[in-house]
């Protein structure tokens, strides 16, 4: 008691005198991100304007007056970035069909072998890209997640039954197993992009249920696990409110990096084996297809263009997991 | 170790047991398709009535008796090696698959040694000169080639070299050729120029994977009490890297490579197809084009039995090199 006394009143500041740290904005925590990462800004970029891609008026019965053709043309049913339809054939002034045009200011990236606009169909495909994707994904994500977590939670004889049976799975190379489930007549006699995007997710379950299990096999072991058995949860309560929101971050990890690959499969099976996927409508693997059938050498341009709409969807998203990883969950990390 | 290597192997076969019966299920899924596929090749041959073909097909597929029955002459036949007929030149599967094995081992063999020989020096370089400027473009170009699919740098590849290095040396090494298959003891000077590009390619992949994790070990090893030591003892810096470091950090990229090889047989399967190497992946989209089932199935059979004792050799070799893994 003395001894505080003893201090002056004046060398202790009032209050105020310290200044509160300010909470960072959102647009500070954004700033911050892409100084530290700047790969991992590259990559959301990227994926944003994927998604810009795909956004459009919808094709409802909403009485919009239709505009004419223009970059932001805002036509029914268009994504707004596409200039023209995805199978609208142009002509040139001699009448005969605009092929292999080389990039001009009304078609910057070129014709391809149809007088289809190139830049318009690279947009229109990223619809498809997106939603093969994010289907695939959610499947695997979701049946991945919940084997991982049970077989993680309870190891066991049931864990081993059941990881040697993700084990046979696992055994598949991927892509010829892509291959061979899409081609059974009742996927080939209508290809649909749903049944595409199935076999994608079904083919991603081991991938996603083994990483799933092992962040649970160390998450188990935590004291809180035991705490939550201490007051008496069960199994199912565990699992779902102590184990889930702890593995959320890898989940999301898994689930960012895996759209990439995805992306890269479907695209990589429609230039294999174009007839396992639908031919109506712009697909980046079957552009790339057409253009390595018409000879890259002497029309090069649908080739490259579809080429890099891949490369820079699969970068984007590979770039964009790297930095969630880094963040979210360093546990992840690889090398 | 011996009673893991006895253990192991017999999981790997009762995995294998699962896999074959996933495969058999998958020509169940639908076989009127099937027969019909293969009662197409019957009208050349028996001009006869469409029934009377279906009749022979489905007897020729087993498909006449009961389920177990097929399921247990697929197993037998499978324990014997035989893996049907091909539906387009009714010759054994097994036979041509023999064949086509050597392309694509050969490829494959190629593309991890490229790999190797790149992320080796690559990997130990930008892991001892760490965020230095060489550190960073080794770095981008890792990260450039881990992110650009192979099938897309294989396209700009083929379009550079018949662009603008047409009849040079650059399109005989690199570039795609016609249809003009050669094994390699025919021509292996020939057979080399066919492959080689797709083995760049896909080595370079491969290395860009090989390194990322290398890179990584490396750093951690270097910063172990022994590597101190090696330093105070006044060892030279290539005796500390090389005798001290890099030994330690290269068993755990043991695994990666085993893992890798999932990756490199699918990314065949796409090289082979742009470079007409006539392998397995060459192969298999080939017969996908034709609803050729049972030369997918023995392919994706095939595949998978490599794949899993492969893997089984990569986890016995780490055993054996790094004594502190013990496996109970």
């Amino acid at each position: 008691m003395a001894q505080e006394q003893a201090v002056p009143a004046a060398a202790v500041p009032a209050a105020a005198e310290y200044p509160l740290r300010k909470r960072a904005s959102a647009w500070q925590n954004v700033i911050k991100f892409i100084r530290r990462k700047p790969l991992g800004a590259l990559g959301f970029f990227l994926i944003f304007f994927l998604i810009a891609m795909t956004l459009g008026t919808p094709k409802a019965e909403f009485s919009v007056p239709e505009l004419p053709h223009s970059p932001l043309g805002f036509k029914l049913g268009q994504p707004w970035l596409a200039p023209y339809g995805q199978e609208e054939n142009f002509k040139n002034a001699s009448g005969r069909l605009n092929t292999h045009a080389a990039p001009t200011t009304d078609h910057w990236l070129g014709t391809d072998g149809s007088g289809r606009d190139n830049w318009s169909r690279i947009v229109w495909g990223a619809r498809r890209s997106l939603f093969v994707g994010i289907w695939a994904l959610t499947l695997a994500t979701l049946v991945g997640t919940f084997i991982g977590v049970i077989t993680g939670y309870f190891r066991g004889a049931f864990d081993t039954g059941l990881q040697r049976f993700m084990d046979a799975l696992q055994a598949f190379p991927p892509l010829l197993t892509l291959i061979l489930i899409l081609t059974l007549r009742p996927f080939t006699a209508e290809p649909s992009l749903v049944v595409a995007a199935f076999a994608l997710g079904f083919v991603g379950i081991p991938q996603v249920q083994r990483i799933v299990r092992g962040v649970v096999l160390s998450t188990r072991e935590q004291q809180y696990i035991d705490a939550a058995r201490v007051i008496g949860a069960t199994d199912a309560r565990t699992m779902r409110y102590y184990i889930l929101p702890n593995i959320m971050a890898s989940v999301i990890v898994v689930f960012s990096t895996g759209l990439g690959v995805v992306i890269l499969a479907e695209a990589a099976l429609a230039f294999l084996v174009p007839q396992a996927v639908p031919a109506e409508g712009a697909s980046w693997g079957l552009m790339l297809q057409t253009a390595n059938a018409d000879g890259l050498a002497t029309h090069p341009w649908p080739g490259i263009v579809s080429a890099l709409a891949i490369a820079l969807a699969v970068l984007g998203f590979n770039l964009a997991g790297d930095a969630l990883r880094d963040v979210l969950d360093p546990r992840l990390r690889v090398g | 170790m011996q009673q893991y290597i006895i253990r192991r192997t017999f999981l790997n076969i009762f995995v294998l047991i699962l896999v074959a019966t996933m495969v058999f299920g998958a020509l169940r899924i639908d076989s009127d398709h099937v027969v019909n596929t293969k009662a197409q090749g019957c009208f050349q041959d028996v001009t006869g009535d469409v029934e009377q073909c279906k009749a022979i097909a489905r007897a020729d597929l087993g498909l006449d008796s009961s389920i177990f029955d097929q399921y247990r002459r697929y197993m037998t036949d499978l324990a014997q090696g035989d893996l049907g007929n091909a539906f387009s030149n009714k010759e054994p599967v097994r036979d041509q698959i023999m064949d086509r094995v050597i392309p694509s081992i050969e490829l494959g063999l190629l593309q991890i040694s490229i790999g190797l020989a790149v992320a080796l020096p690559v990997g130990i370089i930008s892991a001892i000169r760490q965020d230095q400027w060489i550190d960073y473009i080794l770095r981008f170009f890792t990260i450039f080639f881990l992110g650009i699919p192979v099938f897309v740098v294989a396209v700009f590849v083929i379009l550079i070299t018949s662009r603008w290095f047409e009849g040079t040396f650059v399109a005989d090494w690199m570039g795609p050729h016609g249809s003009g298959w050669v094994n390699i003891w025919e021509d292996p000077i020939q057979n080399a120029k066919l492959v080689f590009g797709a083995a760049l390619i896909g080595g370079l992949a491969s290395g860009a994977i090989i390194m990322r994790f290398l890179r990584s070990q490396m750093l951690e090893v270097m910063r172990q009490d022994y590597v101190r030591t090696a330093w105070a003892k006044g060892l030279r810096e290539r005796s500390v890297v090389i005798r001290h470091a890099l030994k330690n950090a290269l068993i755990p990229v043991l695994t990666v490579i085993g893992l890798l090889l999932g990756a490199v047989i699918s990314g065949n399967v796409i090289l082979e197809t742009i470079y007409n190497i006539e392998g397995i992946g060459f192969y298999v989209v080939f017969s996908a084009l034709q609803f050729d089932y049972p030369v997918m199935q023995g392919i994706v059979l095939v595949v998978a039995f490599f794949l899993v004792f492969i893997n089984l050799l990569v986890d016995i070799a780490y055993g054996w090199l790094d004594p502190r893994i013990r496996y109970s």
